[in-house]
């Protein structure tokens, strides 16, 4: 497995990224995402895997980022450069969040709401859009007829899924999730580790598990990160069976973390 | 003295020092109610003053601070919510908008007697508007845009950040989610407090002294270049300036003005209320 390696849609180069309080979150990370994998980031909290994901969208520009080293290559283009159009970088990268976050709206208006922000009115391709997003995250069957009603008015794990989907809805070519299954039920959870399996086929995924269990049923590929640093990388089935670092070993045995 | 006692004594004053804030307040209003009712009327609202003012109706007066109202709010109220939109989603924490913020804290400070006097020299005289509803406008909005800068900063920082870092993630500008999602969820506050800051600007005298009001207008404001009578003004007039003045036409004023003022102040409260009702966050 380990020859035959899938291509790469993300290339890390030697990144570093410094908070402006001083701390350092990244640093020398060197790292492949693989197109059409589930490619799994784990390791005890406070590893640097959300600031990964944050910078490969660029939503950490909103925060207080001093320095950031090194480069990101999506499909061979550096997302860092200074003139490189970041709106049109985040429909490409799509994110989920720990925390289910619906937008104070009907269920409808949360999955449109990204193509409506990029100029698309036409009705009959936004209702399009919602269908096949909501059919892909798994939700349709249990809201088709619930669009019109606030997203809140969902279950938890409804809304998590709903956040899928309105990544889903934009057609990007990653998707990137950040422990999205840290606050719902075994059942939901489940199910959202279900349909990543469905979705490789048409997208790359990119997910911080919330724990070493669900890293190693789910991950194609699998990355350690380890206070701020990249421990080792590799397949995951080798990773969760053979580390090769003993930090790594002693992680997923559960001697630490 | 035992913990009991204690708890029992400082209680007791916490509800003779509420009792001392509230009772004034009904005492006021119920006193007015009663000693202004018998003046209020139909024709009391719809007529033109007679007599020296001595009879007959406010008309003039309702229209010109309903107009200086109108005024006030097509001055404040853009400005503050663009003011506050600038602070809230677009300014850096730096000096520059440390200095902003003192200035906005000083100009809410600012004796309205004062704003009457800036408005005199840079609105009647200056800019040569005259003793005019413009001038009185200008003059109002100025006074009460701190409060609604300061509501209505208050109510885009109540937003949740993550509804931003979501916005932003489905590939929305700054001003795109400022939009869609971060000012219709403010509204509800940002309503309410223009409201509670324009409702101040009904009721001030002093800014409008020397910018707007008329002694005695005996016809409507024609254009914004007119003077004009208003409620505080007029009851300010009625109450020191004519001799022989029936009391209970002062008072009566008096009860139109409270009425007019507090019913915005309801509207407020309500509209408060059925919006806290309605959010999910």
């Amino acid at each position: 497995m380990a020859d035959e390696r899938p291509a790469v849609k993300i290339r890390i180069e030697d990144l570093a990224v410094r908070y402006s309080d001083g701390t350092e979150s990244l640093h020398g990370i060197t790292l492949d995402i693989y197109a059409h994998q589930v490619n799994v980031l784990f390791g005890p909290s406070g590893g640097g895997k959300s600031t990964l994901l944050r910078t490969l969208n660029r939503l950490n520009d909103l925060a207080d980022v001093a320095s950031q080293q090194g480069r990101v290559l999506l499909d061979g283009e550096d997302i860092l450069a200074a003139d490189y159009d970041i709106i049109q970088l985040r429909r490409r990268l799509g994110i989920v969040f720990a925390r289910p976050v619906p937008l104070p709206m009907s269920v409808y208006e949360n999955i449109t709401y990204g193509l409506t922000l990029a100029g698309i009115k036409d009705r009959e391709q936004l209702d399009s859009a919602v269908e096949r997003a909501l059919l892909q995250a798994a939700l349709w069957d249990e809201v088709a007829d619930r669009l019109t009603e606030s997203a809140y008015a969902l279950s938890g794990g409804q809304q998590q899924r709903l956040c899928l989907a309105r990544s889903l809805a934009l057609q990007p070519e990653v998707i990137m999730l950040d422990e999205p299954t840290s606050g719902l039920d075994p059942i939901s959870t489940f199910k959202v580790e279900q349909t990543l399996q469905q979705l490789k086929k048409d997208y790359t995924i990119l997910i911080v598990p919330h724990s070493v269990q669900q890293a190693a049923r789910i991950a194609d590929w699998a990355a350690f990160f380890l206070q701020g640093e990249l421990v080792e990388w590799g397949s995951g089935h080798e990773l969760f069976t053979a580390p090769q670092d003993t930090r790594t070993e002693q992680y997923i045995t559960g001697r630490f973390g | 003295m035992s913990r009991q006692l204690a708890q029992r004594v400082a209680f007791g004053l916490m509800t003779l020092a509420a009792a001392v804030v509230i009772l004034p307040i009904f005492y006021v209003i119920g006193y007015i109610v009663v000693e202004g009712m018998g003046a209020v009327s139909w024709g009391f609202i719809a007529e033109m003053p007679r007599d020296g003012m001595r009879a007959g109706g406010v008309l003039p007066a309702i229209v010109g601070t309903l107009l200086l109202t109108a005024g006030t709010a097509i001055v404040a109220v853009p400005i503050g919510i663009g003011g506050a939109i600038y602070l809230s989603e677009y300014a850096k924490d730096n000096a520059r908008t440390r200095a902003i913020r003192v200035a906005i804290i000083n100009l809410a400070g600012i004796p309205s007697v004062v704003f009457g006097l800036f408005g005199l020299g840079l609105f009647v005289i200056f800019l040569n508007f005259g003793t005019s509803i413009l001038a009185g406008s200008l003059t109002l909005g100025i006074m009460t845009l701190p409060v609604i800068i300061s509501t209505a900063e208050e109510a885009l920082r109540a937003v949740p950040q993550s509804f931003r870092l979501v916005s932003t993630s489905l590939g929305g500008t700054r001003w795109q989610t400022i939009r869609r999602v971060v000012l219709p969820q403010a509204l509800p506050g940002i309503i309410t407090g223009v409201i509670l800051g324009i409702e101040r600007a009904a009721g001030e005298t002093a800014p409008i002294l020397f910018t707007a009001a008329a002694f005695f207008l005996p016809r409507l404001p024609s254009s914004i270049f007119d003077q004009t009578m208003a409620l505080p003004y007029h009851l300010y007039v009625i109450s020191t300036q004519v001799p022989g003045m029936p009391i209970r036409i002062q008072y009566g004023t008096a009860l139109v003005l409270l009425v007019f003022v507090l019913s915005m102040n309801l509207v407020a409260t309500l509209m408060r209320r059925h919006y806290r009702q309605k959010r999910v966050w």
